[in-house]
């Protein structure tokens, strides 16, 4: 899976998920303030990763260090990696 | 202590005959029925009904997601018709957030749709990180309320009543005691279901569903007739807006009719067989609620849901309170039996053929039961003004409720 399917992958949970339209998903856009999520949204975020990816990312820490769409490129870049090795 | 009087302002329906009160009034007075063949419902095994009247949602993106998130199909169709409701009886946005406006929305559970959603999530390999956080929110007791309530930023009373089909009837009675106690002005009431294989399960496997009309939907419901054989179920909402009479008369709000009289009780016999005794009660305590005799009734709506022995013991008791002198129908020949929102979405009609002094005939009403013989059955539409009206509904778990309301506001 190249990043490029990841930012795909990401794109389409926020549009599928959380009605977000296409062009305000870039990867500065903080998903609080720029797209509208609120603690609700993360869980369902969480949900909606875990089956896109077939990831389990429910009790990892580092969500809560997510603020921007590009972390979350990278976080799963970071787990899929994780996985491989 | 003197109680206040309590009117109703405005009226909202979702329904499956149109998703507003007028299209609802305009399908009734065309004879239509809205009770189709349901070919899915081919796949539960065991389901010997394949009929119900489903409700065409539309317009529900409206709702924003994050509002909208936490709601089912019953939620949805609550917060529509709240919303036609507060444009019909013109409440300003400040009222509805100052704290003297409240609401209370019954349905028999939260949404049938998504509990079966969550159960299939959870029953598959029992992994809780695959919930969604607002699935709960759906499937409580009180969505159809809470949703409402958070949609409008209602800040006074938020109630929900679970009385199965007797829900939004309690709703109304609960409002209407709000308003005459004085701790509240406005109250949003009525009822709200979301239809489900789930939801005519729970009739079926009684043998009180119409299995016999698979192939002749909209020959059934069959209320009062010989040939009935069960009820048909719907979903939909009703909402009403009720009001204190001095703050409707000084907004110069249009009225629709009082709310003279209200009662609902336990029939304390049977969870799922209704009781002509306990149903006399009911309606009587009404009728002496509400400082009215017999006699005075013009018009009732009954419950009659076209099960075989629902029918007889509300014909029952009609007859033994009001003989063949008050003109009686049953709406859910149209509409099925839209379950909590039953007692709204009925009233709303009721009010509407008192507005119009005219009476819509039981639909697929042909030959009255023997059993359901002895009252003065409407068969035909019917021109009579209408000054006191009846409601009642029945529910499972043996729970009645019977309104009583009236035209001429003096």
């Amino acid at each position: 899976m190249t990043e490029q399917d990841i930012i795909k992958m990401v794109n389409e949970v926020f549009a599928d998920s959380f009605e977000i339209e296409k062009g305000k998903l870039k990867p500065e856009a903080n998903i609080f303030n720029d797209l509208g999520l609120d603690s609700l949204d993360i869980v369902d975020l969480v949900v909606a990763l875990q089956k896109k990816f077939g990831i389990t990312i429910r009790s990892d820490e580092r969500v809560r260090n997510i603020r921007t769409l590009g972390d979350i490129y990278q976080f799963i870049l970071i787990i899929k990696k994780e996985i491989g090795k | 202590m003197q109680l206040k009087r309590v009117v109703i302002t405005g009226l909202g329906a979702i329904t499956p005959l149109g998703n507003s009160v007028g299209e609802l009034i305009c399908a009734i007075e065309s004879g239509k029925s809205a009770v189709e063949y349901i070919p899915e419902w081919e796949d539960t095994i065991g389901l010997r009904c394949k009929v119900g009247a489903y409700v065409r949602m539309e317009n529900e993106k409206l709702i924003p997601r994050q509002s909208r998130r936490s709601m089912g199909r019953l939620s949805i169709f609550a917060v529509q018709a709240a919303e036609q409701a507060i444009k019909d009886a013109n409440i300003r946005p400040e009222q509805l957030t100052g704290g003297r406006l409240g609401c209370v929305i019954g349905s028999t559970m939260g949404s049938a749709e998504s509990l079966a959603e969550a159960f299939e999530i959870m029953s598959a390999d029992k992994d809780l990180s695959k919930l969604p956080s607002t699935k709960f929110f759906q499937c409580v007791s009180h969505t159809a309320a809470m949703n409402v309530a958070q949609y409008l930023g209602i800040t006074g009373y938020v109630l929900a009543t679970s009385a199965a089909c007797a829900s939004a009837l309690q709703a109304i009675g609960a409002g209407f005691d709000a308003i005459r106690l004085g701790k509240q002005d406005i109250m949003l009431c009525g009822g709200a279901e979301g239809l489900h294989p789930t939801v005519v399960g729970s009739f079926d496997v009684l043998y009180a569903t119409s299995s016999n009309y698979n192939k002749e939907p909209k020959k059934t419901p069959r209320p009062f007739d010989a040939k009935r054989d069960g009820l048909v179920c719907g979903e939909g909402s009703g909402i009403l807006v009720l009001e204190d009479l001095e703050l409707a008369r000084k907004r110069g709000a249009k009225i629709y009719a009082e709310i003279i009289g209200y009662n609902s009780c336990g029939n304390g016999s049977h969870v799922s067989e209704s009781n002509h005794q306990a149903i006399v009660f009911c309606i009587e305590e009404a009728l002496k609620s509400a400082g009215v005799n017999p006699k005075d009734v013009d018009y009732i709506n009954a419950h009659a849901t076209a099960t075989i022995q629902g029918d007889k013991e509300e014909a029952f008791a009609i007859r033994q309170i009001f003989q063949d002198g008050v003109p009686v129908s049953s709406l859910k020949g149209y509409l099925g039996h839209t379950l909590g929102a039953s007692g709204a979405i009925e009233l709303i009609a009721s009010l509407i053929m008192m507005q119009k002094s005219r009476i819509y005939p039981t639909l697929n009403l042909e030959e009255p039961d023997k059993d359901c013989q002895g009252i003065d059955h409407v068969m035909k539409l019917q021109d009579k003004k209408i000054n006191i009206l009846l409601k009642n509904c029945f529910a499972f778990g043996g729970i009645n409720a019977a309104l009583v309301c009236k035209k001429e506001v003096v």
